[in-house]
């Protein structure tokens, strides 16, 4: 186990190494820069290239990516280019936003598909299978970005129940109002979020109903959906880990959309200011911190699932 | 001589209903009931946010829009109408031969960190603009020789006279900082405004208080809050949401949807936003001039206005709100079938174009510049690119053929007369009448010898006017002393007041 965790470790570092080198690489081929956009369009040449030095962009792109990647080791991410705030901070206080976001989104996502893709599952013949089924379908291939407008228009500008846009500038001092504003933002990730992994818990247990042990189980007097339920469903959940683990990068994704939409001071709204704003530094920081954050919830599913199945440690 | 170009994203979201907007140009703003509240705070939507607060060094009609007159002033400044006037100065003169601008300081006027402006500082600030290139609008004073003060008195001497001076004076480098001062204005500010700087969470929100030890007239309300929020529909949710009170850059065919519920009025104001469609005269086809008028006779003006929802025709570079302002129409009237005939004559039938946008404009012009340039049998291609690419490729690179950009900024002919800016036009009678312009003494001989020039830059097709924009704002009706004229330049918050 030990060794199995240090091997896996060492191909997350990997992994951070190799995305430091593309997010660096790939930034640098967009066009255009910030030097000339904060000179705007009075700026003559002389005057980007100034600003473009005294931002250390003239440096050859070896230099820079070193003293970036040096930078982070010593637990500096770099700072704007623009405010000169260092990217640490800047990301802490939007994460204020986002994290409690996706958190929530991931809440209602399992609400959704974990008893509606069990149910679909056992009723699988009736009528309310085929309709939790249709439902999901059908949710899974609705626009996020339709879905959180009809949200907004009735929860916000019918009923005027719950804010149509914004983040509380207090913040988390006023939890409940923080917590108002992130109510249809998550509701709308996490409804479509959750009926793609309701077909997917659905399959699943599909599966587990036809796995040998559920079938021994009934044989020895269970009925069949108590046999899936207390044999099956470990099982399911166990799947559904690793569905969790992949939906963490897609939760991050869908943010930046959301965000957008209901003006919501996150991480991913900074992120696409930041890349039209070309404020490279902060980006590239940015983006290191999120990947990294993507490859640990893969270790720590990875391990988890060695805990807690058996098999796969025999394997190992 | 200098470049200059500020851009707004326009107050013209995707064509979706052709609504009819309530308010002409010029309005006067609704007047709301009660009187307005001291301690009330007053959140304004606005579209584009600025990239670091830097008013000196960092670019763009974002900042010009919110700092100047709510945080920083300068000895003089303008009213919406475009009319200067006096602030950090109580008065001024300038010598017959246009040669000396004596200053006199008000006294009194602190800044937001409690230190007093003296004449020194005055001295100070315009100095370092002088002396800085990398300041914004530094080579705007380019022809100020020495700054001198006594006692309350600031005096400019000028080797040559200026009549943009004063104009200069009320922008960027006119602004007066405190001498020695070392606040970090990329994040912060330190001015002599009605408001301070309360707050600027990035990405969201810039929060104004009112400067309880403001010189002049206090700011009416407690609290401005500009809210950015670049997305239209969630700008209208918020709106019927009661969470903003006012929003700029507003879209006039969306008007019945945000009047629906009663609780706003869509109000226009003039404006000298000018949507300019640029035609690079440096290649082919377009070095052609017949292939430059057929394309303005094949453009519908009035089609335009009528799918923004707001605006008026124009046909030439100077807006009715800036000095030498003449109605240009008859120079290219609406004619397609003369385009036709002088694109034959041209040799250009069955022309490919592209027009190279930046990607935050909506799609409308580029829809209907697509359909009508058809008519005549020009296939147009819209590229729409992020604005650094624009800047690169378009602004810096002049490697375009044509262009769509809503130039915002007063008083920015000089760009006709700067054969190296993007518009690549390049005519010595013109650069001639804007020097002469520029050494004029007299209001009105500025004025005819502008309005000359422009007849001049029509005329040679150096491009085209789209439309003169107008301010669209959405008000709430308990709202009041909202500026309706140019808010996309300025925005003076000071009078705004809500009940």
């Amino acid at each position: 186990m030990l060794r199995y965790a240090l091997t896996r470790l060492a191909l997350l570092l990997v992994g951070l190494a190799v995305a430091s080198v593309l997010i660096f690489a790939t930034l640098r081929v967009l066009p255009g820069d910030v030097a000339q956009l904060i000179a705007g369009t009075q700026g003559t040449p002389e005057q980007v290239a100034a600003i473009r030095e005294r931002l250390g962009l003239d440096a050859p792109a070896v230099v820079q990516y070193l003293d970036w990647i040096g930078g982070v080791f010593s637990g500096d991410l770099g700072s704007s280019l623009l405010t000169g705030t260092p990217v640490a901070t800047e990301l802490l206080e939007k994460a204020q936003v986002t994290v409690p976001l996706g958190l929530l989104a991931l809440l209602v996502a399992l609400a959704v598909a974990l008893p509606f893709g069990v149910l679909s599952a056992l009723w699988r013949a009736r009528a309310a299978g085929t309709a939790v089924n249709v439902a999901a379908q059908t949710l899974a291939a609705v626009p996020v970005v339709w879905a959180g407008m009809m949200l907004v228009v009735v929860f916000a500008v019918w009923v005027g129940v719950l804010p149509a846009q914004g983040f509380p500038r207090a913040g988390w001092s006023d939890p409940a109002a923080a917590l108002r504003a992130l109510v249809l933002p998550a509701l709308t990730i996490g409804v479509v979020e959750g009926a793609l992994l309701l077909r997917f818990v659905r399959s699943a247990t599909l599966d587990a109903q036809g796995r040998d042990y559920v079938r021994t189980a009934a044989a020895k007097g269970l009925t069949r959906t108590q046999a899936l339920l207390r044999h099956g469903l470990p099982n399911v959940g166990l799947s559904v880990v690793t569905v969790l683990g992949l939906q963490v990068a897609g939760i991050i994704v869908g943010s930046v959309v959301i965000e957008q939409l209901f003006s919501l001071p996150g991480v991913g709204r900074m992120l696409v200011a930041d890349v039209a704003a070309r404020d490279l530094e902060k980006v590239q920081g940015s983006l290191l911190v999120l990947t990294g954050f993507v490859l640990i919830v893969g270790f720590v599913v990875d391990l988890a699932h060695r805990v807690i199945d058996p098999r796969q440690r025999e394997a190992a | 001589m200098h470049r200059r170009l500020t851009l707004a994203s326009a107050g013209v979201v995707a064509a979706l209903l052709l609504t009819a907007c309530t308010g002409g140009a010029g309005e006067a703003e609704p007047e709301p009931a009660g009187s307005p509240d001291p301690d009330a705070s007053v959140s304004v939507r606005l579209v584009l946010e600025p990239g670091n607060l830097n008013v000196r060094e960092t670019s763009g009609a974002a900042l010009d829009q919110i700092l100047i007159d709510n945080i920083y002033q300068g000895l003089v400044t303008r009213t919406p109408e475009q009319e200067i006037e006096p602030a950090l100065a109580d008065d001024y003169t300038v010598s017959t031969d246009g040669l000396t601008y004596s200053f006199t300081v008000r006294e009194g006027v602190t800044f937001h960190n409690g230190q007093e402006l003296t004449p020194q500082d005055v001295v100070w600030s315009l100095q370092t603009a002088k002396d800085t290139p990398a300041y914004v609008d530094s080579d705007r004073l380019a022809k100020v020789s020495s700054i001198t003060a006594e006692g309350q008195v600031v005096t400019l001497t000028l080797t040559e006279p200026d009549s943009q001076l004063l104009w200069t004076l009320t922008g960027r480098a006119g602004l007066i900082f405190k001498e020695g001062d070392d606040t970090d204005l990329a994040t912060a500010a330190n001015g002599t405004g009605p408001f301070t700087l309360a707050s600027w969470r990035q990405g969201d929100s810039i929060v104004f208080a009112r400067n309880d030890a403001y010189w002049g007239e206090p700011a009416t309300s407690a609290e401005i809050v500009f809210s950015y929020i670049p997305d239209t529909s969630a700008a209208v949710n918020a709106a019927l949401a009661g969470e903003v009170d006012v929003l700029t850059g507003f879209d006039a065919t969306l008007a019945e949807r945000v009047e629906a519920n009663g609780d706003f009025e869509v109000v226009t104001g003039p404006s000298t936003d000018k949507g300019t469609l640029a035609m690079n005269s440096l290649t082919a086809p377009l070095d052609d001039i017949r292939v430059r008028e057929a394309i303005r006779r094949a453009i519908d003006h009035d089609a335009i206005i009528e799918a923004l929802g707001a605006g008026e025709t124009l046909y030439g570079p100077i807006p009715p709100l800036d000095p030498g302002y003449e109605d240009l129409s008859d120079v290219v009237p609406y004619d397609p079938e003369a385009a036709r005939e002088l694109l034959a004559e041209a040799d250009a039938e069955d022309l490919d174009l592209t027009l190279t946008i930046p990607s935050f404009y909506p799609t409308t012009i580029p829809q209907v510049l697509v359909s009508q340039l058809a008519e005549v049998g020009i296939t147009l291609e819209v590229d729409s690119v992020e604005f650094p690419v624009w800047l690169q490729d378009v602004y810096t690179n002049r490697d375009y053929e044509l262009s769509f950009v809503l130039h915002t900024e007063s008083r920015d002919f000089e760009n006709w007369a700067n054969p190296d800016y993007y518009f690549t036009y390049d005519e010595p009678r013109v650069q001639e009448l804007y020097a002469q312009s520029l050494v004029a003494t007299d209001e009105d001989e500025v004025a005819e010898l502008l309005s000359e020039a422009a007849r001049i830059v029509s005329e040679d097709m150096a491009a085209d006017w789209l439309y003169n924009g107008a301010s669209v704002l959405a008000v709430a009706n308990n709202v009041s002393g909202m500026p309706t004229t140019n808010v996309n330049s300025r925005l003076d918050a000071a009078e705004l007041g809500k009940s």
